[in-house]
């Protein structure tokens, strides 16, 4: 049978089952950095099943830079559920990536014991949705009771209940505010959305400044939030054009085709600008050797200028894509 | 004097410029970087009121959006009827999508009644923007609509989809004129409400639907294809008729005849381009030794095989119904 190269290359599956019951407690934790979430699921459930004896030696590998064991790791701190972890989940819940920071919260819920409940509350403010969601979801297992309106707005923004985060009214208003800037566009938008169902005027600069987001539903939603919320509206065109502009620059076009012909109607978006410039390479290296320098120079020097202009000219003429 | 100042001009002296009244100055300031400033001269302006119409005018004219945008600002502070006028005009020869937005929602701030028959009819206009501002300034003027016709385009200026559907088949041809519209949101909402109204009249608009660009458009459009009458058998060939988006299978195979790498690259291939190195390396190393044209008679019978294949390629992956 034909070997591809792939296989030359992989590894058999790791026996879990075997390490586990050698107590292999390296093995596994070195397993927990595979690439397949499978084996890491499994070794993460294996060292669990050993229990709190791991412990420390799951947080001293977590000085690793290696972000799959990271992971894999947390994964099984949580599901070992020692408080022993505590402090080491919430170091890891101020974590740069939010993959690690997620699966913190998610492993504090299965511990939920000890200070977890407050760690988790102030990752129910992380600029990351899935973070916020894992912490509101461990938060309402631990029987979290939000205390202020403050605190009950992040919760159900984190648990992505737009209709009770609505009928908080004003409360809700500063953490919908910071929505709006959420990487995450649908969510912009639902904030935008809730923003005009409540209907403070509180909200207007933050609507203001939405009407120039990126995403063109955002900006819709917060054209419509706008009105409800009292914005005058001679202010919203100023808004709207702040947003970026899609359109292609004449004179980048003009000058790309100008000095290397049909580039500029690649940066326009024409198939056909890259053969068009080809060509001109080959007929330009042809003129070269059968007609002398200044002679080449003389011939396709006028036809840059038209391929210049007329590039300048398509680009000026081209729509402009609709707010 | 320094360099830079030639290139930057110090910010002018706002305060003064308001002191002597300086209307051209102020309009200038009109397009100023700084927000604070561009406020403080509107400010101005609309204080000095009247008098400061003629200027405005001629801003109206410059060649500087944000100058012009300032100037129907002020017109709509000043709220001089005599300038309503030419705001109408402008509603004909303005480009910027904002700033037709601009000065209807200045209209409405004016409340010169010479405007609602423009407002009215902007109410059916292609772009959402513009009907919407249309309602909020027919608002203002505390517009009510003369007939059920108008009532329900006020209604879908405004987006309120939940009156428009219940006004069933009066809608319908109100909703065709604006299944145009440039939001692909819009386009699929209006071919959702046609097959929920259900009323054959949609027909059109839902065949169109189903070539629209967008896909969402498109799986709307299918769906609400059977209420409008639109039998099954017919949807694939309108289907297959759509403006195709994917990369352009003959573009694909001529690039890749003529430049071998090229359309590779062109489908989205990365390795395409040093694909399309090596092969003129060779060519022109081949030219150098046999002269012009034998290299091309050799690659053009291989370039052509591989050209199909892209052409396959590109078939294969162009966009999904």
């Amino acid at each position: 049978m034909l070997m591809v190269p792939q296989d030359l290359f992989s590894k058999p599956a790791p026996d879990i089952a075997a390490l586990e019951e050698q107590r292999d407690i390296p093995a596994l934790i070195r397993h927990l950095a595979s690439r397949e979430p499978h084996v890491q699921a499994a070794a993460a459930e294996a060292l669990a099943r050993i229990g709190s004896p791991v412990t420390g030696p799951l947080i001293a590998a977590l000085s690793t830079r290696n972000r799959a064991r990271r992971l894999g790791i947390i994964a099984a701190l949580g599901q070992i559920g020692d408080v022993q972890a505590l402090d080491a989940l919430a170091e890891l819940t101020k974590d740069l990536s939010s993959e690690i920071r997620w699966q913190a919260c998610i492993a504090l819920g299965q511990i939920a014991g000890g200070g977890a409940i407050l760690i988790l509350h102030s990752s129910l403010r992380d600029r990351d949705k899935y973070v916020r969601y894992a912490s509101a979801v461990s938060l309402d297992k631990a029987g979290y009771v939000p205390e202020t309106d403050d605190d009950r707005a992040w919760f159900f923004a984190g648990i992505q209940d737009w209709e009770q985060l609505t009928a908080l009214c004003d409360p809700a208003v500063p953490v919908l505010t910071s929505l709006l800037s959420d990487p995450d566009a649908e969510l912009r938008r639902k904030a935008a959305r809730a923003l005009g169902a409540i209907g403070s005027s509180d909200a207007g600069p933050a609507l203001l400044h939405a009407l120039g987001d990126e995403d063109r539903q955002v900006r819709w939603e917060a054209m419509l939030a706008s009105q409800k919320c009292g914005v005058p509206s001679m202010l919203l065109p100023r808004g709207l054009c702040r947003r970026p502009r899609l359109r292609k620059n004449p004179h980048i076009a003009g000058v790309l085709n100008f000095l290397l012909p049909g580039l500029g109607y690649g940066y326009l978006g024409k198939w056909w600008g890259i053969m068009i410039f080809q060509i001109d390479i080959t007929a330009t290296v042809w003129i070269f050797k059968y007609y002398g320098e200044a002679n080449t120079y003389g011939i396709l020097f006028p036809l840059y200028i038209i391929l210049g202009v007329h590039a300048w000219y398509i680009t000026k003429k081209m729509p402009e894509e609709p707010p | 004097m320094p360099p830079a100042d030639l290139l930057f001009r110090p910010p002018a002296d706002i305060g003064n410029l308001i002191a002597v009244r300086d209307v051209p100055a102020l309009v200038r300031c009109l397009a100023d970087p700084d927000a604070a400033m561009r406020k403080r001269a509107a400010d101005a302006l609309i204080t000095i009121g009247t008098p400061a119409v003629p200027d405005l005018l001629s801003a109206l004219q410059s060649p500087r959006a944000l100058l012009r945008l300032g100037a129907i600002e002020a017109f709509a502070g000043i709220r001089d009827p005599a300038s309503a006028r030419p705001l109408i005009a402008r509603l004909q020869n303005e480009k910027h999508s904002e700033l037709l937005c601009a000065v209807v929602f200045a209209l409405g701030e004016i409340g010169s009644p010479k405007a609602i028959p423009c407002l009215v009819r902007l109410l059916s206009d292609n772009a959402k923007y513009l009907r919407f501002a249309a309602a909020v300034s027919l608002d203002r003027f505390g517009w009510e609509p003369e007939n059920e016709r108008d009532r329900l385009r006020y209604r879908i200026a405004r987006c309120d989809w939940e009156t428009v559907r219940k006004a069933g088949s009066a809608a319908v041809p109100l909703l065709c004129d604006i299944s145009h519209d440039p939001d692909p949101a819009i386009r699929s909402r209006v071919v959702s409400l046609l097959g929920e109204i259900g009323a054959g009249d949609g027909c059109r608009a839902c065949e169109a639907g189903i070539r629209d660009r967008d896909p969402n458009v498109r799986w709307a459009s299918v769906l609400a294809a059977m209420n409008c009458g639109i039998t099954p058998a017919r949807m694939p060939l309108f289907l297959a008729s759509r403006e195709r988006t994917g990369p352009n299978p003959v573009a694909a195979g001529i690039l890749n005849f003529l430049f071998l790498g090229l359309g590779y690259n062109y489908i989205g291939k990365w390795w395409g381009f040093p694909v399309f190195m090596a092969y003129m390396s060779v060519i022109v190393l081949a030219q150098l030794a046999t002269g012009p044209f034998l290299p091309y008679l050799v690659a053009y019978p291989v370039t052509a095989v591989l050209g199909l294949h892209t052409y396959y390629l590109a078939r294969r992956i162009s966009d999904q119904g």
